[in-house]
């Protein structure tokens, strides 16, 4: 584990980075749950930490990763190939390299504003905000799904419900509930990390606490140095036949990523 | 003339009750004719006018105030400030009832399930209320309560096919002059019906001062809507606001829905129309009425002649019947009309063709409007139009040479 390395972590409490502390947390929560008001805040604040300690390693501080997509329909499958890259949390841009058809095909994200490039017709399309529900590159991920970036943070409030072992190691599950003014549709949604901050699972439930759709993490290998969700899959629970996964080739953290790569001159014309 | 007018009328008179059976059916073919012509055209109207009056509250308001490019381009970006001294005068003048500014531009809408396009209108309840929006039409829980009401009123289809209902959260997305996503989640405190489905599925209302909070605008609006007293002519206020408005588009409703102020010129003509159709096929029957009766009396239209009746007397005298005939019918179908416009004033309910109605921009209850103009109009063309196919019938009795009328049987 590259964890001390990582300046990202460093405001972590250790409380969540080895199996022996999250028993400490787990008493937090009982104590929580027993004196309410004088503990409450500090167990939502955990969770939070939770959440953003996830996000951090999922992300780095920046990071550059190839994947396929697959997008399943019941009578029809296909699959891309992409490359991807992310600064923080707001900066992403992601270019297709497989098919050849879509191949160049590229998003690029800054904060909550969104822009794709098409070769084709060699143009930078702004999204409008009347397309951020609709699915990205056809997927099972809408727009609003691939560009919420911090949304999770900042947007809601965290609570950690419980923490079980699951095969020798902690998982942690947070619902999360959207502020009042939110701009999100979701009732909540429930969160399962792991110990080590693989995100195992994100439950998206609707308003009147039925379950909608899951992102779900089938496979966690070591890539570039840390434990990595290498596999995740969307899927809708009404429509279990179709879904997207996405599956992780090859990522790494923490390089010098060269500058402008988050421009619109570089979404059109690529220079990496 | 050689004869009196009062021996004239008696001869038309008895020669219509002559043959009482065939006149009879004539008559109810006129009363009938006529009874269609002020019924329908009555419908018609009606139909308009509540066309107008709906289009009027959907607008709402007799005169609107833009940005320039607004109506083009109705984006937050063609926005105006909040009025200002000049045109405030105006506003709070005698001849305006009612004004607000609003906010609309277009959004969409998304629930767990579903994502809309609608037109999210940020309003001030009060003056929403006092331009026409009526408050019987919200059907679960309430209208917003004020400008900073953090809530949003949709329509019931937009409820139905969000599939989401009163109580629950939903996220209404636009985007700021900057053109950067402006979205916020909203929750549902009212479900308003209205009679246009179109309307219940595509008009959000949110408080105005949470609206303008969202899209970053400070106070800008997107309209300012005034109500005056007479839909029919709102021209002057239109007038007066554009001398306060320079650098605004101020226009009445007649400009900004050409379909109704259309639809209102089209109706005059078409009501003219209908009457002249209906009395063509009406006129079939007259002729043929007036027609019959003079080759029945051949030969005594000889023997008037024979005796000294000059042609002139002879066209006088069945055109002065057909006169009688046309003005018993009438009477009677004037007296059947009114009879049944009235009953009926509390309106027809036609919900059965609610769909087709609704294409046009009616709804499903039916007024008919009894507008007097319109029972003069249908008279004088029934009387001179009548008058007008009589000559025909009159001219051919006319015509008959004495001695080969008198040699017919």
């Amino acid at each position: 584990m590259s964890l001390s390395k990582d300046s990202g972590y460093r405001s972590l409490p250790k409380a969540f980075s080895s199996s022996c502390s999250a028993r400490f947390a787990l008493a937090l929560v009982l104590v929580a749950a027993t004196l309410p008001t004088a503990f409450a805040t500090e167990v939502i604040t955990d969770a939070r930490t939770l959440v953003r300690a996830a996000m951090d390693h999922w992300r780095g501080t920046n990071s550059y990763s190839e994947m396929t997509m697959t997008i399943h329909r019941p009578d029809w499958e296909r699959s891309m190939s992409m490359r991807a890259w992310s600064e923080g949390d707001k900066l992403s841009l992601v270019r297709v390299t497989e098919p050849r058809k879509d191949a160049g095909n590229g998003t690029l994200l800054k904060d909550k504003e969104m822009w794709s490039f098409s070769p084709k017709i060699n143009r930078i399309i702004k999204i409008p905000s009347s397309m951020m529900n609709q699915g990205w590159m056809g997927s099972d991920f809408s727009n609003k799904d691939i560009s919420k970036s911090t949304d999770i943070l900042d947007q809601y409030e965290h609570e950690l419900i419980t923490s079980e072992d699951v095969d020798g190691r902690t998982v942690y599950t947070v619902e999360a509930i959207p502020h009042e003014d939110a701009a999100i549709v979701w009732g909540k949604e429930v969160l399962k990390i792991r110990d080590d901050f693989v995100m195992l699972e994100e439950q998206y439930w609707d308003q009147d606490g039925v379950l909608v759709k899951v992102l779900r993490t089938s496979d966690i290998a070591e890539m570039g140095g840390r434990n990595v969700a290498r596999v995740m899959r969307m899927s809708k629970l009404e429509t279990p036949e179709e879904w997207t996964e996405m599956s992780i080739t090859a990522i790494e953290f923490d390089l010098e990523l060269p500058a402008g790569i988050f421009t619109l001159s570089n979404l059109r014309n690529p220079r990496q | 003339m050689a004869m009196p007018v009062a021996a004239m009328s008696r001869l038309a008179w008895r020669n219509l009750w002559r043959n009482y059976r065939r006149t009879v059916i004539m008559l109810l073919a006129i009363a009938l004719g006529v009874w269609a012509m002020i019924f329908m055209t009555a419908l018609m109207r009606g139909m308009v006018d509540d066309m107008v009056q709906q289009g009027i509250v959907a607008l709402p308001g007799h005169v609107q105030v833009h940005a320039e490019a607004y109506r083009d381009d109705p984006s937050i970006t063609h926005s105006l400030p909040a009025p200002g001294k000049a045109m405030l005068e105006v506003l709070e003048s005698r001849q305006v009832i009612a004004w607000s500014s609003r906010i609309k531009v277009p959004a969409m809408i998304s629930s767990e399930y579903e994502n809309r396009g609608i037109s999210l209108l940020g309003i001030d309840p009060e003056g929403e209320l006092a331009l026409g929006f009526d408050p019987d039409d919200i059907v679960a829980g309430q209208f917003l309560t004020d400008a900073g009401d953090g809530g949003v009123v949709i329509g019931r289809k937009l409820a139905e096919r969000l599939e989401t209902r009163l109580g629950k959260r939903v996220v209404v997305m636009s985007q700021d002059p900057g053109n950067t996503i402006a979205d916020r989640g909203f929750r549902i405190v009212g479900i308003f019906k209205a009679e246009l489905e179109n309307r219940e599925e595509t008009i959000v209302y949110a408080g105005r001062d949470v609206v303008q909070a969202m899209l970053r605008v400070g106070n800008d609006v997107s309209e300012i809507a005034v109500l005056g007293h007479d839909y029919r002519t709102p021209e002057k206020l239109a007038a007066d606001l554009g001398d306060a408005a320079a650098g605004f588009e101020v226009l009445s409703w007649l400009e900004l829905d050409p379909y109704l102020s259309t639809m209102m010129k089209v109706m005059d003509g078409f009501v003219l129309v209908w009457m002249v159709v209906i009395f063509l096929a009406l006129s079939f029957g007259l002729v043929n009425t007036l027609m019959m009766a003079i080759f029945e009396r051949v030969r005594e239209i000889g023997l008037m002649r024979a005796l000294g009746m000059r042609p002139s007397a002879i066209v006088y005298e069945i055109l002065v019947e057909s006169l009688m005939l046309l003005a018993l019918g009438l009477l009677l179908g004037n007296v059947l009309a009114v009879s049944t416009i009235i009953p009926l004033k509390s309106g027809i309910d036609v919900s059965v063709v609610a769909e087709g109605m609704e294409m046009m921009g009616a709804s499903s209850m039916l007024y008919p409007v009894l507008q007097w103009p319109d029972v003069l109009l249908a008279n004088a063309v029934v009387i001179v139009l009548g008058i007008l196919t009589s000559l025909l019938p009159a001219w051919r009795a006319s015509q008959y040479r004495p001695v080969e009328a008198l040699a017919r049987n």
